[in-house]
Parts: C-alpha cells; sequence; structure tokens
C-alpha cells in the first residue's frame, strides 16, 4: 500500500530523513519508536505533503501512485490522514463546520452527494461519542482550549469520521490518561481494516499494550536503524536507545 | 507656497428648498461657515492615508434628484423609511404608529418642531474631526428625526434603506437625528446601497442622543456601488446607565469614510463599538472612531476588523479619551487586521489620550496573514486550498458577524462576503 523509497528530507538546508525505507501493506499496523528529534514527526509531515519540508530524493507511492506529486488536499482525497503531534487551533472555525467541510470535500472526489448539516450533525455526535468526546466540542472552535487530550481524541474522531486508505498517528498517545488512552487505542483498532494501513509513532510501549504492532521500527538520525516484531518494543523499553549504537549526535539536533 | 485646495463654492448651494424655515435658516448660516472650507490633504492629520482617494469634482455638486429606480436593498417586513438620494420617500416607508414614538421626516415638522430640532443637530458632533459633517449640514435636504418618549420600545427595528440612485453625478446628504428618551429602547438599521454607475457622492450625519437608562442598538451596512464616494459621520451621546451598541459592516469602494464618535457624560454608560470592514481590488475604507469618556463609571469596549485584498487599503485609527474627572473608566480597544495579499495596506493607530488615575484602558492591535499552519491542517484533511482560505478569512470576523443581532443583516453581509470570497479566492 505504501511504500517509501530512500527518501531525503530536509528543511531550512538542513538534512533531517537521510534515506528512509518502509513498506507497509493493506491491514498492517507499524509502529515508530526513536529518539526526539531523530525525525518522526519530519516522516509524517512529509508523508502528508508539508511545504516546510523539502522532498530532495527518494520515491513515495500510495498503491502505486506518486504521493510525492500531489497536493495536500489530494493526498487527503487520496486516503492519506495525518493525526497532528500537535493539532492546531482554529478559533472562529466550529468543529462541526470543519468536519463537515473536510468530509464533504471527501464525497465529492469521490462522486457521492454532500451531506447536508442535519445528516452530519447526526453522524458526527455518533462519532464524538466514540471517542468520549462530549458532543458540545462540535460547537466549539477547532481544537480552541482543547486539552491535550481533548485535542487528541480530536484527531481520532477526525480520522474515524474520513475513514482513511493511510492513517499516520503522530504520537497519538502522548499526554493520555489512563482512561483517554484506552479511548483512543479504542478508536485506533475500530480503524484497523483489512484495506487500511496505519503508521503509528509513539515513545510508549504501553500504548502497544492496546494496538498490538505488525512490525515495530526505530529511527534514529533520520534513518530506520532496526526493525522487528512486536517485541522489539519491550526491549526498547528495557534496554533504551544505546544498545542500538544511537550517539549523542543522532538525538541531539 | 502652495495653496490647499479648498471645497469648490459649487457645493455650497442647497437644492431643496422643502424644509420648513427654521431648518432652511439653519442650513444657510452653516454653509456660510463653509466658505473657504480647505480640503483634507497628505498633511491633515485626520486624513492623511485617504485624501488621496478623495475626488470631488463640481459636476457631483448637484443634488440627484429623488426619483431614480432603487437599488437591491434588505429585503425586510416591519419598519422601514426609504431614503433615495437623500430624499425621504414617504410611499415607499412604513412606519410605526405608537404612543410615546415619533417618526417623521424633517420636511414634515412644523415650525415650532423644526426651531426644537434646529437647536439639536449637530450638536452630538465634534465638527474639527468629523469636517464633513459641516458640509451635510449646509446642505441636507431631508432628514429624518426618531422621537422616543421615556419608556417607549419600538417593538420591532427600523429599517432606513439609504438608495443613491447614481444614473447621473451628483450628490445625496441623507441626515437622521435621534433622541432616545429615559429608558426607551430602539433597534436601527441603516442600510446604504447605490443603483447606476456615474461618480456620485453621498455625505450622512447620523446622531444620538440617549436620555438616562436608554438602550439604542444601531447597525450600519455599507455596501455602495464602485462609483460613490462616501463620508459619514456617527454622533452618539450618552447619560447615565445608557447602553449603545454599534455594529458598522463596511465593504469599500473608491473612498470610504465613517467617523464614529461617542461621548459618555453620564456615569454608568456603557458602549459597544464594533466594526468588519473588507476591502478588495482598488478599494478604500477608512474607520475613524473616538469616544470620550467625560463620567466616571462608565465602560466601553470596541472591537474592529479590517480585511484587505489586492491592492486595497483599510485604515482604521481609534480614540479614546479619558478625561480628568472619569474616575474608574473601562476602555478596551481591539483592531486586527488580516492582509490577503503583499499589495494591500492597512494602516491602524490607537490613540489614547488619559487624564484620570484610576482608569482600566486596554488596546491592542495586530496585521497578519492568513496563519499557514492552519491551512495545511484544513488541506490536509482534503479541504481545497479555497475552501480553506474562505474558513479562516470568515473565522477571522466571525466573531463580530454572529454578534448583529439581526438575521436578514447578518445574511445580507454573508452574501456579500461570499461575492468578495468569489473574487478574491480563485479555485488553485
Ligand atoms: N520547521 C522546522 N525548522 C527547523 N527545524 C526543524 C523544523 N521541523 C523540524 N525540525 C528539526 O528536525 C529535527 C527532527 O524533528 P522531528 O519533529 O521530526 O523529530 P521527532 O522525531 O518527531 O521528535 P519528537 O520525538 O520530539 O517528537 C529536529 O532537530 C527539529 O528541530
Ligand atoms: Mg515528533
Amino acid at each position: 500500500m505504501l511504500s517509501i523509497k530512500n527518501l531525503h528530507a530536509s528543511v531550512e538546508d538542513k538534512a533531517i530523513l537521510k534515506g528512509i525505507n518502509l513498506d507497509i501493506k493493506p491491514g498492517e499496523v507499524h509502529a515508530i519508536m526513536g529518539p526526539n528529534g531523530s525525525g518522526k514527526s519530519t516522516l509524517s509531515q512529509v508523508l502528508a505533503g508539508n511545504e516546510a519540508f523539502e522532498v530532495t530524493s527518494g520515491e513515495v507511492t500510495l498503491n502505486g501512485e506518486n504521493l510525492l506529486d500531489l497536493a495536500i488536499e489530494e493526498r487527503a482525497r487520496e486516503g492519506v490522514f495525518l493525526a497532528f503531534q500537535y493539532p492546531v487551533e482554529i478559533p472562529g472555525v466550529s468543529n462541526l463546520q470543519f468536519l463537515r467541510t473536510a468530509v464533504n470535500a471527501m464525497r465529492k472526489h469521490r462522486g457521492e452527494e454532500e451531506m447536508n448539516a442535519a445528516e452530519f450533525m447526526k453522524q458526527a455526535k455518533e462519532v464524538s461519542k466514540q471517542v468520549d468526546l462530549d458532543p458540545s466540542f462540535l460547537k466549539r472552535g477547532v481544537n480552541e482550549d482543547f486539552s491535550g487530550g481533548e485535542k487528541k481524541r480530536n484527531e481520532i474522531m477526525q480520522a474515524l469520521l474520513l475513514q482513511p486508505k493511510l492513517a499516520i498517528l503522530d504520537e497519538t498517545d502522548s499526554g493520555l490518561d489512563i482512561d483517554a488512552l484506552q479511548v483512543v487505542s479504542n478508536g485506533v483498532n475500530a480503524l484497523r481494516a483489512e484495506d487500511r494501513a496505519i503508521l503509528m509513532v509513539t515513545h510508549y510501549q504501553r500504548l502497544l499494550n492496546h494496538i498490538v504492532p505488525d512490525y515495530v521500527h526505530v529511527l534514529a538520525g533520520g534513518r530506520i536503524v532496526k526493525s522487528g516484531g512486536r517485541e522489539l518494543a519491550l526491549e526498547l523499553e528495557e534496554r533504551g536507545y544505546g544498545w542500538l549504537g544511537i550517539n549523542d549526535e543522532d538525538t541531539s539536533n | 507656497m502652495k495653496q490647499a485646495p479648498m471645497l469648490s463654492s459649487a457645493f455650497l448651494h442647497p437644492a431643496g428648498q422643502t424644509l420648513p424655515e427654521p431648518l432652511l435658516a439653519l442650513r444657510k448660516q452653516r454653509a456660510s461657515l463653509l466658505v473657504d472650507m480647505p480640503l483634507p490633504t497628505r498633511k491633515t492629520e485626520n486624513w492623511k492615508y485617504s485624501s488621496k482617494y478623495l475626488k470631488l469634482t463640481d459636476e457631483m455638486a448637484i443634488s440627484l434628484p429623488a426619483e431614480g429606480k432603487a437599488g437591491n436593498s434588505l429585503a425586510v417586513s416591519g419598519y422601514k423609511v426609504v431614503f433615495r438620494n437623500g430624499i425621504l420617500i414617504p410611499e415607499a416607508s412604513d412606519y410605526p404608529d405608537m404612543d410615546g414614538i415619533t417618526i417623521q421626516s424633517f420636511s414634515d415638522l412644523s415650525n415650532e418642531e423644526a426651531d426644537v430640532l434646529a437647536l439639536q443637530l449637530g450638536s452630538t458632533l465634534d465638527h474639527d474631526q468629523a469636517q464633513f459633517a459641516r458640509l451635510n449640514g449646509a446642505r441636507f435636504d431631508d432628514g429624518l428625526l426618531v422621537r422616543l418618549d421615556a419608556d417607549a420600545v419600538l417593538d420591532q427595528p427600523l429599517f432606513i434603506i439609504h438608495e443613491t440612485a447614481a444614473d447621473t453625478s451628483g450628490s445625496a446628504f441623507p441626515r437622521i437625528f435621534v433622541e432616545a428618551g429615559a429608558n426607551s429602547r430602539i433597534t436601527l438599521v441603516e442600510e446604504y446601497t447605490s443603483s447606476g454607475d456615474a461618480p456620485a457622492f453621498v455625505n450622512t450625519v447620523t446622531e444620538f442622543t440617549l436620555a438616562d437608562g436608554a438602550n439604542v442598538t444601531s447597525i450600519r451596512l455599507n455596501m455602495e456601488g464602485e462609483s460613490v464616494q462616501h463620508i459619514g459621520a456617527t454622533g452618539v451621546v450618552q447619560n447615565h446607565s445608557s447602553r449603545f451598541e454599534s455594529h458598522c459592516v463596511g465593504f469599500g469602494g473608491p473612498l470610504r469614510r465613517h467617523d464614529l464618535q461617542v461621548r459618555l457624560v453620564g456615569e454608568e454608560a456603557e458602549t459597544k463599538l464594533n466594526g468588519v470592514v473588507v476591502t478588495q481590488g482598488k478599494q478604500h475604507y477608512d474607520n475613524h472612531t473616538s469616544i470620550d469618556h467625560v463620567a466616571a463609571n462608565c465602560n466601553s469596549e470596541e472591537t474592529y476588523r479590517n480585511i484587505a485584498a489586492d491592492q486595497s487599503h483599510a485604515i482604521f485609527n481609534g480614540r479614546i479619551h479619558i478625561h480628568q474627572d472619569a474616575q474608574k473608566s473601562f476602555a478596551d480597544m481591539n483592531n486586527k487586521n488580516l492582509l490577503l495579499n503583499n499589495g494591500a495596506e492597512i494602516d491602524t493607530k490607537p490613540e489614547l489620550e488619559i487624564y484620570a488615575d484610576d482608569v482600566k484602558c486596554a488596546h491592542g492591535a495586530t496585521i497578519g496573514q492568513l496563519d499557514e499552519e492552519s491551512i495545511f491542517y484544513l488541506l490536509s484533511r482534503g479541504i481545497g486550498r479555497r475552501d480553506a482560505n474562505v474558513l479562516l478569512t470568515m473565522a477571522f470576523i466571525n466573531e463580530l458577524v454572529s454578534q448583529i443581532p439581526l438575521e436578514v443583516v447578518r445574511d445580507t453581509a454573508q452574501i456579500r462576503l461570499n461575492e468578495f470570497f468569489e473574487q478574491t479566492f480563485q479555485e488553485i
């Protein structure tokens, strides 16, 4: 489904990704771990099309189609979804209006009829329950004054509404209390499907107790330095990153 | 030295003679003060960004005739007063008939009534700041008088539709005077529209006096066409415990100027001024507001937003003057500006003069562009670039638009905003 070959990316002429190779098949869940500053969010943002990052070489395809050629919104319409590590607050745009505009943009792209406000309200309420967000959050500005955990749940709610082919979750578990972690994990597990790939960035193996990944990768210094099964996460939890030969230089910038 | 340009004497000859004698006399007296009125230049402090947009020609000096076809205006049911080219049209109007409420055209006043009004006209304004209110004083051909007795409540909003039929060049000088008695209550909407494309000049004055406990909501929609230059002034005097709320929504034009002056002369008076301005193309809009805290314990809250696209130019000048005896004043002024293109220009200037020591006074002004991170977030959800721009631009003014207390006005403004988005954000 997703194929990343020798991907290099930089920001303000500073190389961040230095040759990423990764293949994800439909139905699979991949976890990416790695020290702070190693490039995990950069990889996520590059896949979503953030123009702040420049792809200097490499190739990314989604179901055979060149992803890097597509505009941000086209990638989303082709099924790429990024749950942001730091979701943006947009006061003045209601969450409901935002979500309906997004859902209708997708529907239009698929040649389906747009949903009217009442129909959409019904669906949005159901999904908000699924992530344990009170429907009153739909009326508030997008992420406006949401707590950290509420923002993360709002991201998962969007994924559930938009039903992407590839869901990239950037530290969706960070800053969640135990109950919220359960709620978010249930949401992610609900996303798991035969025809959907999930790429999760996390620092914590505890998430992987709830969402069991098929593969775990370690990203350090802009490269994937180790890949393995679920047990790799346990090993990292126990031993840290040092044994992989990741030095300070890799982790400090 | 180059002589400052003067207002052409062609502008000093009023046409309509239907006013009662005391008002004709007042007009004549005001006209005599106008001889040698200098036109504003770049060096005129309160016109420095705007003088270059003012282009008055002698052809525009004559009063436009009261006939002419109607422009498109708010479809209203309820109370309305229609002015065409500054003349009140009774056949098109629909006055309330309620005890304690007088709504009359200036032309219909008796000499005794006109004598009283003549003493009041202009009393709410500082004419040195709103120079063109003087011109209106010398030229108004008609006007609307609204008097509410103590405790009178107008049960529905009063819509005042000002249509300028610019089929030929000329001017219109509509004038409104509202006297709100103690504890009376009124909501009044002024809508300025135009049809035709001959160069025209609209010069308005609207005045409100609020007695103790009066409650006035004023909505002003400026939507005239591309050939109309507009200079308007609104004066407000507030007595004890009165409340004034203003919502101004303006779309740009070749020249748009509105002076809004509020004087809080009685304690515990409250004023709230909201404003939204949208400009595009080569349009201009200049809002000058001024709030005088004369008495103690008053409250003023002002929120203005400008959005400028293309090569347009928006100006906000907000003056707050807290007089020496105005202890425990609370004043909050906030102006945010959104530049949609690099070629657009926005000038904002807060002017604070504080002579009392125990006051709370806050002010803030920002100029920014659409937030890139927010755009990325919206695009990453499949929303197209145009829709993302529209959502974020609307977000900038939503808070103010949603506070306008009448749905029909919100809808009318939204239709114009949608046209603005249509022209400003092409599908990419
Ligand atoms: N817009 C930017 N401008 C400059 N440097 C950037 C920018 N974005 C990211 N970087 C740098 O790129 C490097 C990788 O950052 P990235 O956010 O991808 O790390 P991460 O692996 O997600 O870290 P964390 O675990 O802390 O979230 C860091 O050194 C960061 O400072
Ligand atoms: Mg990160």
